[in-house]
Order: structure tokens, then C-alpha cells, then sequence
């Protein structure tokens, strides 16, 4: 009985850290599937998201869940005017797009560290208590994660099944010389692509501000995890990144239950050097 | 256009780089001789650390010159440290025996790791090199019974060859100076041979490489086996210097700066790696009270070098001279 009860507790554990996984995941692997580029700043947008939420809600005052969507949109302008600015000569050049990317990281990084110094600082919690679920407990303010992320999730799906930019947006990651053939404007859509992707990670940031600390630095271990979601789930490919970032979240927490947590990050990164050996295109990937 | 490549390193029949030769040849030995000289153990130490970083980064430069771009090579300079320190120290091997063994370490996880991921795209091999990385650092936290765990490994002794130690700066900027020219030498002799050529060949159009008999995937594992292996030896080396290791001592920040290093000098030159590490290794610690302001700077350059000059800081001579040739 007892096993039972850490098993379920290591699955809910593991859900919202998925969770976290799969937003930051589904917002890198849309901007490799619209650009082909790598985005090694997506880290320091979650930062930027965190420091948003964190901001509105200590200094502004703001209500926590009007301060996420409004980090989400003053997220989706900077990824918006960012890729106009920088990235615009770099489009479909995945080697320089990259290494862009990368002075990027160091300019937002090292911006964050002057304004707001290196100490991590800690945010109000935003619910209190917790939830039984039979024996299982959860945390209040995990629970609320879990919650805002399928929203945001569920938003994404019908915004990009339903709507038309979304569907231009999903038409351009498939090929991009077809899409523009039919009439859609590219030009409007690396931009958007682009800023959509980083707002999700701003999203994920601000989720996550309460139940962790901020600081510049707080965005390279979930953007590393991101790294290896895409890996196994397929690059470009958003059910992919669901899928595998929600097994990567179990897993990790499965085994950093059973096992010591470093044991479970050699573990996973054994299986992802697997995955790639057995099936290189991911889980739900298309072979190049 | 016609690359540019060979406007540097190749031989060229032009006889103005042949005048500029004539200058820069006394004037790098000049400089290089320079610390030898120096008092202040400062700039000594700063020259022993840009040779160092010729050496990381010429490794780096093997490895993009097919084509790839690795995202752990900070990694792979830890691997040799600690290969050596721990054969140096535990197995109380001599230093030479040690810094080979740990390049060989360096070399045979590039194998292993190589034979796998460069079949795949190069964007899978970023990913892979970068998550690698943080692996091994991963390992060297825990396995405390061997690499020491957080606290890493103190108290290195200085290097030794044939009874000689390298204990003071001035001798051991000798060392650092000489495997730096090694490695440029190595580089250098690297792109008038066939196997060198056949590194630029898979950069240039990896399909075309393929289909006029080279094997691109032996290739590239090469480079990367070779590149890894300078990195090890280059960690060695800069074990037996400070006399410190820590997991902290490799981490991504010592991969980036590789990567700006190289990208800044140029990617496809031969004196890339000279002429990025003689830029970028004196400047940060030299503004060391303005470190936040350095890194912005430096992500801004390294756009700007991406989008306007694209083969690095080594390419300015040629392009400099390209409008007057075309005029």
C-alpha cells in the first residue's frame, strides 16, 4: 500500500513538472519547425517571464493570473521585435541562426543581471493548502499549474487547428515554399512564430515563479530538459514535444523517487542517446 | 563569390599577403616572446590563458570545419583535467603519460558519442553535445571517491617533463606557448593535405562529398575524435597550471566562449582560433569590474561578426581588399 502511494505520488509529481517540460518544449519546438533555428535564448525568455510575473505581482500588485497573460503578451512583442531585429538575416540558416541566438542568451542573460542582480528572489505563493486525492496529496499550487498550463495548451490547440494565422503558422512548418505558393505571408509569420514560441516559455517561466525561486539564471535546467523532449519526441514536431515531455517528467520523477536523481538524469540521458541510435526522428517526428 | 577560405591560410600567389606576411611574422614573434620578458605576473598569467584558449579553440575549429558545431566542448577540456589529475595523482603517473591519458579519455567519449550522434543532423548534434555536457558534469559531482565531488581536486602539482618543472609563469608560458603553435601548426599543415581537404569538402556539401567517394560520417568522427582530443590535452594543461579542478571549472560557460572565440576569429581560417583567443581571453579580465556589461558587449559583437562578417574577424583582410581588386 505504501508503494502504491509513492508510485501515485511520484506520477503526480512527475505530471507537473512535465507540464513545465511540454510548455517550454511545445514553444522551442514551434520555433525550430517555423525557422529552423535553434533558439538557445528560449531559456532566457522563461527567465524574463519569471522576473515579468514576479513583478507585476510584488511591485504592481497585479492579480497573479492577469500578471501571466500579460507577461505572455509583452513576451510575445519582444519575441515579436526581437526576430524582426536580430534574427530576420538568419531565417532558415540553422548554424549562424543558432550562434545568434546564443549572443542573444548572453545579451537578455547579463540584462537581467545588471537590472536585477544575481540573487534569487522568492515570490508570494498564490494559493495555500493542499488537495487529497484519495491517500494522494497535492499541492494546492501545483495543482493550479497544472491547471493553467492544459489551459494554455488548449488555447494553442484550437488557435492553431481553428484559427487562420494558426493554421498559416502550422502550414509554413510544414514547407514552407508550398505555403507561400498558396498566398501566406511568410514575412508575418516568422515573426509571429517566433514570438508565440517565447511567450509559451514566458508562460512556463511566470507558472513556475511562485513554486521557485527567480533569478537570471533559472532558465538553462528547464531548457536543457527541453533539449532532450525535442530529442526524444521529434524536433518540430508539437505532439512529439507533448508527448515526450510529459514521459520525461515521470520518468524523471519516477526514478528520482526510486533511484538518486542523478542516477535518473544518467538514466534519461542513456535512453535519449537510445532513442537516437534506434529511432532518430523521434517519437512522433518525420524522418528528413 | 569565390571562398574565402584560402585567403589566409592557403597558399596564396598574391604578393600583397606575401608583404604582410614579411610584417606579421616578426611582429606575432615579437609578441609571443614578449611575456618572457614581462614582470608582472599578471600578463603572464593572461598569456599563459590565451594560449590555452588557442589550444581549446583549435580543437573547436577541427570540429566546425566539418560542418558541426559542438556544444560540449568545455566538456570534453574537463575530461582530460580530470584524466590526468586523477591518473597524475591517484596512479602517480608522470605528467606527460598523465595529460595523454586524459586526452585519450577525451578522445574515446568523442568516439563513442561521435559514432552515434553524427549520423544524425547537425542541429541533433548541438543538442546532444550540449545535454552531454551536463552530463559529465553530472558524473564529476557524483562520483566524490575519484574526482572530489563539488569540492573538485586541489594541491595539482605543477608540470613535469624529464625532470624539469614548470612551476614558475615564465616557464610554463614556454609550454602553453609551444602547444599553441603545435596545435596552429597542426592546423595549418591540416589544410594543404588531402585529409584536410577532404574536412572542408563535408562542410562545403556534405551530399556531393558523399557521392565523390569520401565518407562523411568517418569524416566527421574524426574531426570530432581529434578536436576532443586537443581539447583534453588543452584541459591537462590547464590543470597542472592553476592546480585546481572543479566540475564548475567546464561548465557551459567554457563551451560558449569557445564557440564566440572561434566564430569571432573565423570559422573558416586557419588563424580563427589565434586570432579569437588573443581578443577574447585578455578582455574580460581586464574589464573584470565591468563583467555584465563584457557579456552584453560580447553577445552583440557576436551578432553583429554573424551578420556582417560571417567568416570572422580573419576574413577582414580579404575583404577589406576586395573592393579595391574588383574596382
Amino acid at each position: 500500500m505504501d508503494f502504491l502511494l509513492l508510485l501515485g505520488q511520484a506520477l503526480v509529481n512527475g505530471l507537473v513538472v512535465g507540464m513545465l517540460y511540454l510548455l517550454m518544449a511545445v514553444g522551442f519546438t514551434l520555433v525550430f519547425g517555423v525557422m529552423r533555428v535553434v533558439n538557445f535564448a528560449h531559456a532566457e525568455f522563461y527567465m524574463l517571464g519569471a522576473f515579468g510575473a514576479f513583478l507585476l505581482v510584488t511591485r504592481l500588485e497585479v492579480p497573479f493570473l492577469a500578471s501571466v497573460l500579460i507577461t505572455f503578451a509583452l513576451a510575445v512583442c519582444l519575441g515579436w521585435l526581437v526576430e524582426w531585429l536580430v534574427l530576420k538575416p538568419f531565417r532558415h540558416d540553422e548554424l549562424n541562426g543558432m550562434i545568434a541566438t546564443i549572443g542573444l542568451a548572453m545579451i537578455l542573460q547579463n540584462g537581467a543581471l545588471m537590472v536585477f542582480g544575481p540573487d534569487p528572489q522568492s515570490m508570494p505563493a498564490v494559493v495555500r493548502g493542499v488537495t487529497f486525492v484519495g491517500d494522494l496529496v497535492i499541492p494546492n499550487s501545483r495543482l493550479y499549474v497544472v491547471m493553467f498550463s492544459l489551459a494554455v495548451l488548449a488555447a494553442l490547440y484550437v488557435f492553431l487547428r481553428h484559427s487562420r494565422t494558426g493554421r498559416s503558422l502550422r502550414a509554413v512548418v510544414e514547407d514552407l515554399e508550398i505555403a507561400s505558393a498558396y498566398g501566406i505571408r511568410a514575412r508575418l509569420v516568422y515573426p509571429l512564430g517566433f514570438g508565440i514560441g517565447v511567450g509559451l516559455a514566458a508562460i512556463a517561466g511566470a507558472l513556475m515563479a511562485p513554486l521557485f525561486s527567480v533569478s537570471p539564471f533559472i532558465g538553462t535546467a528547464p531548457m536543457l530538459k527541453a533539449f532532450i523532449v525535442v530529442i526524444v519526441g521529434g524536433l518540430g514536431s508539437i505532439p512529439g514535444a507533448a508527448l515526450a515531455g510529459l514521459m520525461l517528467g515521470i520518468a524523471e520523477s519516477l526514478a528520482g523517487t526510486f533511484l538518486s536523481s542523478s542516477t535518473a538524469e544518467i538514466l534519461i540521458f542513456a535512453l535519449v542517446i537510445a532513442m537516437l541510435v534506434v529511432r532518430p526522428s523521434g517519437l512522433l517526428g518525420r524522418p528528413d | 563569390m569565390p571562398a574565402p577560405s584560402a585567403s589566409l591560410g592557403g597558399a596564396s600567389t598574391d604578393r600583397r599577403p606575401r608583404r604582410a606576411a614579411r610584417i606579421l611574422w616578426p611582429l606575432g614573434l615579437a609578441v609571443a616572446a614578449a611575456p618572457f620578458f614581462m614582470a608582472s605576473p599578471f600578463y603572464v598569467h593572461l598569456a599563459i590563458l590565451t594560449c590555452l584558449n588557442v589550444v581549446i579553440v583549435s580543437g573547436l575549429s577541427l570540429i566546425a570545419r566539418t560542418g558541426q558545431l559542438s556544444f560540449g566542448h568545455g566538456a570534453f577540456v574537463g575530461l582530460g583535467a580530470y584524466g590526468a589529475v586523477v591518473t597524475g595523482m591517484h596512479l602517480g603517473w608522470p605528467f606527460w603519460l598523465a595529460a595523454l591519458t586524459g586526452a585519450a579519455i577525451a578522445c574515446l567519449c568523442a568516439l563513442v558519442l561521435g559514432w552515434v550522434i553524427l549520423r544524425l543532423r547537425g542541429v541533433y548534434f548541438v543538442l546532444v553535445t550540449f545535454a552531454f555536457a551536463e552530463l559529465v558534469r553530472l558524473v564529476l559531482l557524483d562520483w566524490p571517491g575519484i574526482t572530489g565531488g563539488a569540492n573538485g581536486i586541489t594541491g595539482i602539482p605543477a608540470a613535469e617533463l624529464f625532470g624539469f618543472a614548470f612551476d614558475t609563469r615564465h616557464r610554463f608560458y614556454g609550454l602553453a606557448l609551444f602547444c599553441a603553435i603545435a596545435a596552429l601548426a597542426f592546423g595549418l599543415r591540416l589544410s594543404r593535405v588531402p585529409a584536410g581537404h577532404a574536412f572542408d569538402a563535408v562542410e562545403q556539401n556534405a551530399a556531393l562529398a558523399e557521392a565523390s567517394g569520401l565518407n562523411v560520417h568517418r569524416i566527421q568522427v574524426r574531426a570530432f575524435v581529434i578536436g576532443c582530443g586537443i581539447a583534453g590535452f588543452a584541459g591537462a594543461l590547464l590543470a597542472h597550471y592553476v592546480g585546481f579542478v572543479s566540475p564548475e571549472s567546464f561548465n557551459l560557460s567554457l563551451s560558449i566562449s569557445a564557440i564566440v572565440m572561434l566564430v569571432i576569429g573565423g570559422r573558416h581560417s586557419v588563424w580563427g582560433p589565434l586570432i579569437g583567443a588573443l581578443i577574447l581571453t585578455p578582455l574580460p579580465e581586464l574589464f573584470r569590474a565591468a563583467v555584465n556589461t563584457q557579456h552584453i558587449f560580447y553577445g552583440a559583437a557576436l551578432i553583429l561578426i554573424l551578420r556582417f562578417l560571417p567568416d570572422g574577424l580573419a576574413s577582414l583582410p580579404a575583404r577589406l581588399r576586395r573592393p579595391r581588386e574588383g574596382g
